[in-house]
């Protein structure tokens, strides 16, 4: 039986609700949800003055959901604003996989009208994540993040961005907070205070408060989810037993990433910069580091030696 | 009610009537993990449904 699927919440509309939205309980249907997260995400850009005026903005498009549904968002927020949006695509060198998300970056970009560049690890580092992951000790996911930081942050400021975006959700922020709780990072979390100590571009995360599930939700509706391959290297074990907690937690107990990020953004901002958390410039490369030489350096010093 | 996991996983889930939610509970799948629709169209998760309805969810892969 086809059941009753009522309407949606706003005031005199009368299409069925696609999804039910947890913060505020209300039903809404396409047009009205595409509106509700434009809204969001547009008062999170300006509530934290995230975008000025003649600014170069740099957003990080890997291809998936998340990265995709921010560039079209800020597209259309930014659309009437006096700023440049560039797009800018990694590709860590990773056979199989990366070849088909590079395609759905560069026609995303195309859509949308969006100038695009594509900048990868053999350029920048000299090697492929494919050749380093067989020459390191460490987790691919370690090495990739900590290099695709730096060659997104080279790139931006290259082409002069003020502002890098990257397309974090809500769980994504709310699983690395837990994850520095759980690893007892109190380092990173005092580092991290001062979000952008040291480095080139500062970074913005426009998609912060959006649970991940409408922002899959988002980029099925208006037409730009397409599911692609996921990454050959598993991800970390810490990080997907984290996910499965907190979407249990946020199940039951509606509003637990958003709280936790409350109370974090707190703490980070009280303990931000605490003794010995600082950076300072790597002797090496001059990029950030919380002592000595960056983590770049060291992860590329030790591959050549092997 | 055919509900539609994969490409090639389809369960049979025999209830007359109820909430997409309790469908994916039976099913041992998180709300917050997935997105469903019904014959086509995407439903939130307090729509009921049963009979011939034909759900499809869809299971979010991480990252991106
Ligand atoms: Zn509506
Ligand atoms: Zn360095």
């Amino acid at each position: 039986m086809a059941g009753e699927t009522g309407r949606c919440s706003c005031p005199g509309c009368t299409e069925p609700p696609i999804a039910v939205l947890r913060g505020s309980g209300e039903r809404l249907c396409t047009r009205h949800f595409t509106a509700s997260v434009e809204c969001r995400v547009r008062e999170t850009v300006e509530g934290g003055g995230m975008v000025r005026d003649g600014d170069i903005v740099a957003v990080g498009l890997s291809g998936g959901k998340d990265s995709t549904v921010l560039l079209h968002i800020l597209s259309r927020i930014l659309l009437d604003c006096p700023v440049r949006i560039v797009a800018v695509t990694v590709d860590e060198g990773i056979a199989g996989y990366r070849k088909e998300t590079i395609r759905a970056a560069r026609s995303i970009a195309a859509v949308l009208g969006v100038e695009h560049i594509v900048v990868s690890f053999e350029e920048l580092c000299g090697r492929t994540l494919d050749a380093l992951v067989g020459e390191l000790p460490m987790h691919p996911c370690t090495i990739c993040g900590v290099l695709r930081r730096r060659v997104l942050q080279t790139a931006a400021g290259n082409i002069g961005a003020a502002r890098l975006a990257t397309g974090h959700c809500l769980d994504d922020e709310a699983q690395s907070a837990l994850m520095n709780v759980l690893n007892g990072d109190l380092g990173r979390i005092a580092r991290t205070g001062i979000p952008d100590a040291g480095v080139l571009v500062p970074r913005i995360k426009p998609l912060r408060s959006i649970p991940e599930k409408e922002v899959t939700l988002y980029g099925i509706v208006q037409e730009i989810y397409t599911p692609l391959p996921e990454c050959p290297y598993a991800g970390e074990a810490l990080r997907s037993d984290v996910r499965g907690f907190l979407s249990t937690l946020e199940y039951r107990r509606a509003g637990t990433m958003t709280r936790l990020m409350a109370g974090y953004d707190r703490l980070r901002a009280r303990v931000g910069g605490c003794a010995g958390a600082g950076r300072v410039s790597c002797p090496e490369c001059g990029g950030p580091s919380t002592g000595g030489r960056c983590r770049v350096c060291e992860l590329l010093g030790q591959a050549g030696r092997r | 009610m055919k509900v539609r996991l994969s490409p090639d996983r389809i369960e049979d889930v025999a209830v007359a009537s109820a909430t997409v939610e309790d469908v994916l509970l039976m099913l041992g799948i998180n709300p917050i993990e997935v997105i469903v629709s019904r014959n086509g169209a995407l439903i939130p998760e307090d729509t009921m449904v049963g009979g011939a309805d034909e759900l499809r969810v869809v299971r979010f892969v991480h990252g991106g």
